[in-house]
């Protein structure tokens, strides 16, 4: 443990009775105590006293995490976030050698292609001081992007469209525990920034806004630039009447991505869009910040596919129950692993309904 | 493996045993991996969770068994049966007598995986759940839907619908909604030589003893619970909150008893001592702090704040509003200082209590005395809570800086329970009686009660598989 207060940190979350346990979708998923977060805290405390002979082991549990928050949500303990020691102990991982197979694999994927998608091409579009940054996730995503170019049409000014190539934020390298391989990958992301002149760019992948404005800093990677998730430059767009749009006679229900709510606190914004699109709203049963995790892709946030299909599997049964007649997200990684129950963009949903003229 | 046991080492379980497990429940669901010994070692007793930061845990369980059925569950108990292999049932982990520490070198048999809502009855207002879902993710189908089942435990994040039925538990709603027992009206039990016990929900029968009674508070000794069907109530649609401060817990105490003689059932009553109220209410000073919250229908929920009001200041109390049930509602989960004592050598721990009316005042003062009397004692403190027409629970936190930790820890807990013993209080509440409790339940029931239990055991459970050493031995 590299401070007392880290210490001190950990064994409180060590010896606490497990008050956020009820929140933790992998824990929900699986029904096993190792991986709740209080258990994770105990290996972690023990792993540093040395009492753990179990390395890989122990290394396995750090990636039985989503990562998503819902610990910090229900934590009795102010300024205290499990994931920073679960972070660290993967960055330990990955120098040792010890990850998990498909982590490993997308690592590969990055080291050769600078993304985790492997080969692709370079999209660049338009010109202007507002960028949308096409994200890994959306890349491999035509109807999400047809759905947005037709938006970003709409829009007053010129928008400039990038990303595919080797134009990424970094966050595999980032939750695989590559911390050097990161570091670069943001040094980089800064550059393909920097050199587009943007004042502000639009995004639709929640992660890659956590990484730019969160964990680039951390790195010593700072941009002087302003991340807008597409959620609220929808709302605007609806709320200035630069698109108008047909209502629709429909249930529907939205899957909060966990960064979208829980970090960047963004629940309210897209339900009004859902709403002016004449939607009445279905609710799940866990909804806003505490709305459970997608599961994301294998070897992603989730090391291990067999835990991802359970953390994955448990969401699409708690919005199934709603039956509403259209699912939801703002996150094309969630789109994309919840497409059993035929999920869309918000953005592909509001541009169905734009009345041209 | 450097993390060291203190209490019982871990088990040697036959391969055969190991093998046929998982063809019961598959290969990944059984598991001998270090991290999850670690992380099935210990529940939430105190003690066990003082050392625990030292990397000294009561116990390793020789395997660990994660179940998704009954069906599974009755395979896997007859197999214990067959290779005499010693089980400890797992809910939520978060018993804080020791009930569900894996010793006698037994495997853990880990019910989380039960953990799904099952059906909901409107029109009987009767919900079924799995026996492994977590209070609060039970609460949250029902709310959702409409509904509570009004069982709010202060592990109410952390415990499971079986382990409450298994410890007799009670939340801080109980006065209204009342207790676990008051809750449950049937279940689905696996008994140890794995067949199934079906008590058909109903809400009462005439059909000899209750069978019902035998698993509310059986510990997972007499069978594991694996269904449940509850009684849950509409949201409530009015709450009033109200406080008042006294002299005297004498007084706080007679006043509660005249409201419940009076037929009023608030869910919420609650009793601080002066050290309680000093801790949470900051304002109110070297007082007695009483809280209620009425919740439900508009109308009664009118009716029976002005009752409340009326006695309350018939009796001396002095209205402090609402503010002081709102600090409550917002700190009573919040066990964060207990880890911080503990870090500082500390150790801590709550003992919970019932008595009637008559006693309830003496056995306070001298609970606190003799638990205040124990070298190394800084602060025992208590509060009232669970109120009955007849009685309340008596409840008491206690901290110490002890040169011996274990010394002060057995000590202060012999004091608590003796005083409560000649206050013909009873020894526990809603915790129950794991097997850090134990040693008192000869001189709870008698010798003959305890021998009742033992035959019942014995006759259930012969071989002795299930949670031994814990709540009696069943030898």
């Amino acid at each position: 443990m590299e401070n007392k207060k880290e210490l001190e940190q950990i064994t409180n979350c060590a010896l606490c009775a497990n008050m956020c346990k009820h929140g933790c979708p992998v824990y929900l998923a699986t029904g096993n105590e190792t991986v709740t977060p209080q258990k994770k805290a105990r290996l972690v405390l023990y792993e540093k006293k040395a009492f753990i002979e179990d390395e890989k082991g122990f290394f396995d549990v750090m990636f039985q995490c989503a990562m998503c928050g819902a610990c910090k949500l229900n934590c009795l303990y102010d300024n205290f976030d499990l994931r920073d020691f679960i972070q660290k102990e993967r960055n330990e991982a990955f120098k040792k050698g010890i990850i998990p197979d498909e982590t490993r694999k997308r690592v590969e994927t990055f080291a050769r292609f600078g993304n985790p998608n492997g080969e692709r091409r370079l999209i660049q579009k338009g010109e202007g001081e507002i960028g949308y940054f096409i994200s890994c996730s959306t890349y491999s995503d035509q109807q999400l992007l047809k759905a947005v170019e037709r938006i970003l049409a709409k829009n007053g000014d010129h928008v400039q469209e990038f990303g595919g190539g080797d134009i990424c934020c970094g966050a595999p390298l980032y939750y695989a525990g590559d911390s050097e391989g990161f570091k670069k990958a943001a040094g980089k992301m800064k550059e393909k920034i920097e050199q587009r002149k943007l004042q502000k760019v639009i995004i639709s992948c929640p992660t890659c806004i956590k990484m730019m404005t969160e964990i680039y800093p951390e790195v010593g990677v700072h941009l002087d630039i302003e991340f807008i998730h597409i959620t609220k430059f929808l709302h605007t767009l609806l709320k200035e009447g630069k698109i108008t749009v047909n209502k629709v006679n429909a249930t529907a229900t939205f899957h909060d991505p966990c960064i979208l709510a829980k970090e960047l606190g963004i629940t309210t914004i897209p339900r009004d869009i859902i709403k002016m699109l004449g939607f009445e709203l279905k609710e799940p049963i866990y909804l806003g910040k505490e709305a459970h995790c997608c599961g994301g892709v294998p070897g992603g946030r989730i090391g291990d596919s067999k835990l991802v299909n359970k953390v994955n599997a448990m969401r699409i049964n708690e919005l199934k129950e709603t039956a509403a007649d259209v699912y939801i997200s703002a996150c094309p990684t969630c789109k994309a692993v919840l497409s059993d129950i035929d999920m869309k963009d918000i953005a592909e949903v509001v541009a169905e309904q734009i009345i041209d003229g | 493996m450097t993390v060291e046991t203190f209490m019982s080492q871990r088990g040697e379980v036959s391969p055969k045993f190991i093998e046929k497990v998982k063809g019961i429940v598959g290969e990944e669901n059984v598991s001998e991996s270090e991290c999850d010994l670690i992380s099935y070692s210990l529940d939430y007793w105190l003690y066990g969770i003082f050392l625990s930061q030292y990397g000294k845990l009561p116990a390793l369980p020789s395997v660990v068994i994660s179940p998704r059925s009954s069906e599974e569950i009755q395979s896997i108990l007859r197999c214990a049966n067959e290779y005499k292999v010693k089980i400890t049932p797992f809910g939520g982990g978060s018993g804080v007598l020791g009930g569900a520490i894996p010793i006698e070198e037994s495997a853990i048999l880990n019910l989380q995986r039960m953990n799904k809502f099952i059906s909901l009855d409107e029109t009987s207002l009767v919900a079924e759940f799995e026996g492994g879902i977590i209070g609060a993710n039970l609460e949250q189908e029902l709310n959702h839907r409409g509904y509570s089942m009004g069982n709010i435990p202060q592990s109410f994040y952390c415990s499971t619908l079986g382990g409450w039925i298994s410890t007799r538990a009670v939340g801080q709603f109980s006065t209204k909604y009342g207790k676990i027992e008051d809750m449950v009206l049937g279940m689905e039990v696996v008994l140890p030589d794995g067949n199934l016990l079906n008590i058909k929900p109903v809400p009462r029968r005439s059909t000899g003893p209750s069978l019902k009674e035998l698993f509310l508070g059986g510990e997972g000794t007499l069978g594991i619970i694996t269904k449940a069907v509850v009684s849950v109530h509409p949201l409530p649609e009015r709450t009033i909150k109200q406080s008042f401060v006294f002299d005297s817990i004498e007084v706080a105490l007679d006043v509660v008893r005249k409201i419940l003689r009076g037929d009023a059932k608030p869910a919420v009553v609650r009793i601080f001592d002066e050290p309680e109220t000093a801790r949470y209410f900051e304002e109110i000073g070297n007082k007695v702090t009483l809280i209620f919250i009425s919740e439900g229908e508009t109308d009664f929920v009118k009716l029976e704040g002005k009752l409340i009001k009326r006695i309350a200041e018939e009796n001396g109390g002095a209205s402090t509003g609402e503010k002081p049930v709102d600090i409550w509602l917002e700190k009573r989960f919040d066990i964060g200082l207990g880890p911080i004592i503990m870090q500082q050598g500390g150790i801590v721990d709550t003992i919970e209590v019932v008595s009637l009316f008559k006693d309830a005042a003496n056995l306070y003062s001298d609970m606190v005395s003799a638990m205040r009397a124990v070298e190394g004692a800084i602060s025992v403190s208590g509060h009232f809570s669970h109120f009955y027409r007849e009685g309340a629970c008596l409840y008491i936190t206690f901290a110490g800086f002890p040169k011996d930790p274990l010394r002060y820890y057995k000590d202060t807990w012999t004091a608590a329970m003796e005083a409560t013993l000649r206050n013909n209080g009873s020894i526990s509440h809603h915790h129950g009686i794991g097997f850090w409790r134990k040693d008192f339940m000869q001189q709870e029931l008698g010798p003959h009660g305890v021998e009742l239990l033992r035959r019942i055991k014995l006759a259930l459970d012969p071989n002795g598989i299930l949670n031994k050493g814990k709540l009696i031995d069943g030898k």
